[in-house]
């Protein structure tokens, strides 16, 4: 197509008989494009002349670009194939497996793309049409044949004449609506105060999980601690010693066990024994707190030893550990809870009750 | 009263003043007798400043007071006694901390800040080592283990797996999963783990420098402590990540969205201008 | 035997013919092939956000091949040493075989990953575009409306997404979830309780999200995708005022094909993009995190990029807690429950909102440059800022750490900085609106300033101006009416310079034209024009 077509005015003359064998074929297309309500007003071919030197460049690149596309594709396959993949420790091969991949489908695709947007914008030719909108409202006699017909349908339905009708399809409809509802809602719900002792105010150091007895505090591995494995200004996260205490299921256990230097133990017993709650929760120089933001739940555990500050990492907040990890910072309301702790006859930490504040983020019911 | 005229007779002078010579010789005695007694009440009360330079320091540890005495001591005091405001005393910091301070270069200290800052070391690795003397015969303390730091896979495959559980448990929350490090409040810092070396790691896992928690050997046993730096080491360390030329620091999500609109939005952009222009 | 001849010339006609029989598509589908299509780069923001749907249906499908969606407790015994004989749950496990063991398994992972990012990305800028050019105007307001809805129902793609391979970081993503639920009133600890099915994490968790990620929301998705493009098929694209240019017609190209191989061409542009990034750089390298351990966690902990507004919001709440007799609300519930609820949906009513203010019930079908509406782009400035601080604040541990800058006062700047530097980017944008309005009005008045100097014979110094219409007889150009569109301000865009040779290394035959816009094709050949001169 290189002859320029140039129609300035829309062509709202005498009707085009398609069938007419003197038409070209870009008439007929603009024949069709008018019953649309398209009118081509500018189709001009990019180059001078045919095959134009300009044109068989731009056509060169193109034809390159759908090389590259074709290299990039294959070196796609052979590197998926032939390179080394299976993960090695250090600095290997394979470390570039994937980089490999991403660069040759890169590279083809892009080919590809670029081969097709080079052929769209240099090779076709430049067209500017213009397409008249419909968007005016429907006509009215339109708008108010639909309207009479809606009305018409609930007329038919005869609800409004039938008052017990009415009635009735209120009445039958409800319960369908509920008991579609009901399983997907009576399935899923669970009540988080049924179990006993109830879930929300207990942790795995409740006493009830222990067959009554003190549970002690152990590692990750289940070793229970003295107090000597901790070193002065150190912390070590433990966990309840009953089965299962480190893993997920007692994910409001966690707690964080501090050995505090002796002036810094001296004012956090100070602050526990004038709380009704945290008095004589401490032992000698030790102090438990509870691991679970009362924020957001994300462990707590940034303990810094000289500032005595523990900064949880989701939304920092920070707690003063010498004044019963009350929040100075951030967006933290509640103290965290402090775990009492003893030592019993062998030597072991072992907590004396459960936590007695509410472990974990706030919610509702929580006094 | 006559006791005007005894008192004055017992403060009247003699009745002809001495020689010159005399006198003179009475000055001096005065002199030395008065610095006597200075001198005895002085070594009387003062502390024993002097009990330290007995014969009792180990060569090592005489070459580390003398760097000791040179670059240490207007913070950390003499004989590292501490200084009020300043710095810290050493007795009981020993070895490890020493070495660690100093190995890194955040001690000497530029200034007093929130933290001490990882930077050039000033002493080489044989100065560190006297300091490092120096403190612990000063008053004892952690000392650096002899021996490798880290474990070989081939005789320990599950020191890899166990040194990384233990760096979850302990050592993430504040360096990071990546080992990148992580802010702490208030201007202090983990700092990032990624040019570490074993000693440094261990020794402050040992001593728990400034706002890090002291990790005894009760707490981490000394292996537990080289299965960590064994995974700090070959897996953060020296694995290269398998995931692309460019791991954005590890840090995750916040690195992972300027990616996006940095390259793959702004590339986007671009295309689509050459695509369609701007009409 | 009579043997029917297979023509194969005829064979296109024959289907064509046959399709028509039962389905008459002959004139739709002229329609279809003629429809036609306005042309701006900004125009194909959306499609950004389309084709990246579309990567992330093909990779995600890939992906469940072999997913496994259980929270069983396995030991892991795979190909990564770091993490053998390690305690995780079947979902860790089965994301660790398929970026270790299956081969290309890491590549596809992180196309699906940084696909999802793109997708977000490209709605909140092609969201932007819609805003400040006034798309979203009558009759266009439920396509509106729709979109935030996919912003939000992306949103939870992402999150019940980079939540299922259960590893350290999306688990405490897990942990806040279950507070913002529990930090409902009345109502929140039974919800928690029931999604997680008992306390957190249970087992069902990442069963749920599962489904909910690869079956609930991508069909959501889809429909409300097809009833967004097709919105835009049946109401045709908006187009820039401009020549030739009115609210009731669209001036562009045909569909087919120039418009459809450009939209091919793009779509190949954007999964080369996903494709280099996936490969270049590294992403969610969930290895390192570990699996999910309540006691674990890692400083900089954040959310993907599009949640991080909410943590910024989080992080930024001061520890106000309401206190009702024995109940209490957190402080988690306003940012986290209220503020995103309230983000998500208000913005679907502005536009009826400014319509109602602007008393402005006319069908809009042209867009309007953001100067032009001094109002809205201020209001969308002080959108866009609040998201800004908000996003920057949720990764405002990563930022004081690498630059030195304290914690706490990241905080303080986040929490003034979202309050203050909203208003006052809302002034700003409106004061530079004006003026680039009053610039425009100059401009028309009194023509383009081309920088040369004339000295008069009185002795003063005038800069000579070129009109860009007609002028009267004392030489003034007559003042013309703004139309909406861009006003030439510079000498080239008038066609003052000569035209540039193109070609790299060789010169081709046919010099370009100066950049015109093709609503004013060359229809005949180029007038001579005066040169400018300073003399006389």
């Amino acid at each position: 197509m290189t002859t320029v077509h140039h129609e300035a005015t829309d062509a709202g003359g005498e009707p085009v008989d398609v069938r007419d064998p003197r038409l070209s074929r870009f008439e007929i297309v603009k024949e069709g494009a008018r019953r649309d309500d398209i009118e081509i007003v500018t189709y001009e071919s990019q180059f001078q002349g045919h095959n134009s030197k300009a044109e068989r460049r731009v056509v060169r690149n193109i034809a390159l670009l759908f090389l590259i596309a074709f290299l990039g594709g294959l070196a796609f396959v052979i590197f998926y194939i032939a390179w080394p993949w299976q993960f090695e420790l250090g600095s290997t091969l394979s470390d570039y497996y994937t980089p490999i991949l991403g660069l040759t489908l890169a590279v083809a695709l892009f080919g590809i793309g670029f081969a097709i947007l080079a052929w769209a914008k240099k090779l076709l030719p430049h067209e500017v049409s213009i397409q008249r909108r419909h968007d005016q409202p429907s006509p009215s006699d339109e708008q108010l044949i639909t309207g009479q017909t809606m009305l018409f349908v609930a007329d038919e339905l005869g609800v409004q004449r039938r008052p017990l009708l009415k009635g009735a399809v209120a009445l039958g409809v409800l319960p369908l609506g509920v008991a579609a509802a009901a399983p997907l809602i009576g399935g899923l719900i669970e009540n988080p105060h049924k179990d006993d002792p109830p879930m929300m105010f207990s942790t795995g150091f409740n006493q009830a999980f222990n067959g009554g007895k003190p549970v002690r505090l152990t590692r990750a591995d289940g070793s229970p601690i003295r107090p000597e494995d901790v070193s002065t200004g150190g912390q070590m996260t433990v966990f309840p010693g009953i089965p299962g205490g480190a893993t997920n299921e007692w994910a409001d256990s966690p707690t964080l066990l501090i050995h505090l230097r002796s002036d810094d133990a001296q004012e956090t017993r100070q602050a526990a024994d004038a709380d009704r709650r945290n008095k004589g929760s401490m032992w000698g120089d030790y102090v438990a707190y509870s691991k679970i933001c009362t924020h957001a739940g994300c462990p707590a555990s940034l303990y810094e030893q000289q500032t005595n500050r523990l900064l949880c990492p989701c939304h920092q907040s920070q707690f003063m550990i010498t004044r019963n990890a009350q929040p100075i910072f951030g967006p933290a309301t509640r103290r965290l809870p402090m775990l009492p702790l003893d030592v019993d006859e062998e030597g072991f930490f072992v907590a004396k009750s459960d936590y007695k504040d509410t472990v974990g983020p706030d919610f509702w019911e929580r006094p | 009263m006559t006791s005007d005229t005894r008192l004055r007779r017992v403060f009247s002078r003699r009745r002809s003043a001495p020689s010159r010579v005399r006198r003179r010789i009475g000055a001096a005695v005065r002199m030395l007798a008065a610095l006597a007694l200075a001198g005895g009440v002085y070594t009387a009360f003062a502390p024993g400043a002097f009990a330290e330079d007995s014969p009792q320091l180990s060569t090592t540890a005489q070459e580390g007071k003398q760097l000791f005495d040179n670059s240490c001591i207007s913070c950390h005091g003499r004989e590292a006694q501490g200084v009020v405001g300043r710095g810290p005393s050493l007795i009981g910091a020993g070895a490890a901390a020493v070495e660690f301070q100093v190995g890194t270069g955040r001690m000497p200290m530029t200034r007093q800040e929130a933290q001490a800052e990882e930077k050039q070391p000033l002493f080489d690795k044989t100065q560190t080592k006297q300091l490092a003397q120096y403190v612990q015969e000063l008053g004892g303390g952690p000392q650096l283990p002899t021996g490798e730091l880290t474990e070989s896979l081939e005789q320990n495959p599950e020191a890899l797996a166990r040194g990384g559980e233990l760096f979850r448990v302990n050592c993430s929350s504040c360096h990071g999963f990546g080992g990148g490090g992580g802010a702490l409040s208030s201007g202090k810092f983990a700092p990032s783990l990624h040019d570490a070396s074993p000693e440094t790691i261990y020794a402050a896992m040992l001593t728990g420098p400034q706002n890090m928690p002291v990790f005894g050997d009760n707490e981490l046993t000394p292996d537990e402590k080289r299965q960590i730096i064994t995974y700090v080491t070959m897996q953060l360390q020296e694995d290269k990540d398998p995931g692309g030329l460019f791991n954005l620091g590890r840090y995750g999500p916040v690195t992972e969205g300027l990616a996006i609109f940095a390259v793959g939005i702004t590339i986007l952009v671009f295309t689509a201008l050459w695509i369609a222009g701007k009409s | 035997m009579k043997r029917r001849k297979l023509d194969l010339a005829q064979a296109p006609a024959a289907f064509g013919r046959g399709v028509d029989e039962r389905f008459q598509a002959a004139t739709p589908l002229r329609g279809l092939l003629n429809k036609v299509f306005p042309d701006h780069w900004s125009f194909l923001l959306g499609e950004i956000a389309l084709f990246s749907f579309i990567v992330l249906l093909l990779t995600g499908t890939f992906l469940t091949l072999f997913f496994d969606p259980s929270m069983k407790e396995v030991a892991y015994q795979g190909a990564y040493p770091a993490l053998r004989g390690t305690e995780m749950s079947a979902a860790y496990e089965s994301t660790l075989r398929l970026s270790f063991e299956v081969r290309g398994g890491l590549f596809m992972r992180q196309m699906h990953h940084w696909a999802a990012l793109l997708f977000m990305a490209s709605i909140v800028v092609h969201m932007s575009r819609i805003f400040f050019t006034g798309a979203f105007r009558k009759p266009r307001e439920t396509n509106w409306a729709i979109g935030v809805t996919l912003f939000l129902l992306g949103f939870l793609a992402g999150f019940t997404g980079y939540s299922l391979p259960d590893d350290g970081l999306s688990g405490t993503g897990l942990r806040i979830a279950s507070a913002i639920m529990l930090s409902i009133p009345v109502v929140g600890t039974w919800l928690s309780a029931s999604i997680f099915g008992g306390e957190f994490p249970g087992h069902l968790i990442i069963g749920r999200f599962y489904i909910a990620h690869v079956l609930l929301i991508p069909g959501i998705l889809l429909a409300l995708i097809t009833v967004h493009l097709g919105l835009v098929f049946k109401q045709k694209h908006t187009q820039w005022p401009g020549p030739m240019r009115t609210n009731t017609n669209v001036v562009g190209e045909r569909m087919f094909p120039r418009y459809a191989l450009k939209q091919g061409g793009f779509f190949m542009s954007v999964f080369g993009v996903i494709a280099l990034m996936a490969g270049l750089f590294q992403i969610n390298p969930i290895w390192l995190f570990g699996p999910y351990r309540a006691s674990e966690v890692s400083s900089a902990s954040q959310p993907d990029w599009y949640v991080m507004f909410m943590d910024g919001l989080v992080r930024l709440m001061p520890s106000w807690q309401l206190y009702i007799g024995d109940y209490s609300i957190p402080p988690l519930f306003w940012p986290a429950v209220v503020g995103l609820g309230a983000l998500t949906t208000v913005p679907m009513f502005y536009p009826f909102i400014e319509s109602r203010r602007l008393k402005d019930k006319q069908i809009h079908n042209l867009l309007q440059r953001p100067r032009d509406n001094p109002e809205r782009t201020g209001i969308g400035a002080m959108a866009f800022t609040f998201f800004l601080i908000a996003t920057i604040s949720g990764g405002n541990d990563v930022i004081a750490d690498k630059f030195h800058i304290s914690l706490n006062a990241m905080t303080w700047v986040g929490r003034i900085g979202l309050l203050v530097l909203p208003p006052l980017a809302y002034f700003v944008a409106v004061r530079i609106c004006l003026g680039l309005q009053q610039h425009d009005r100059e401009v028309l008045a009194h023509g383009v300033e081309t920088g040369i100097i004339r000295r008069l014979p009185s002795g003063q110094f005038v800069e000579i101006h070129q009109p860009l219409g007609p002028v009267d007889d004392h030489g003034h150009p007559v003042p013309l009416e703004y139309g909406g569109w861009v006003v030439p301000k510079k000498m080239n865009r008038l066609g003052a310079l000569a035209p540039a040779v193109k070609g790299f290394f060789f010169p081709v035959e046919k010099p370009t034209e100066a950049p015109v816009s093709p609503g004013m094709p060359p229809v005949s050949p180029r007038e001579e024009r005066e040169e400018i001169t300073s003399a006389r």
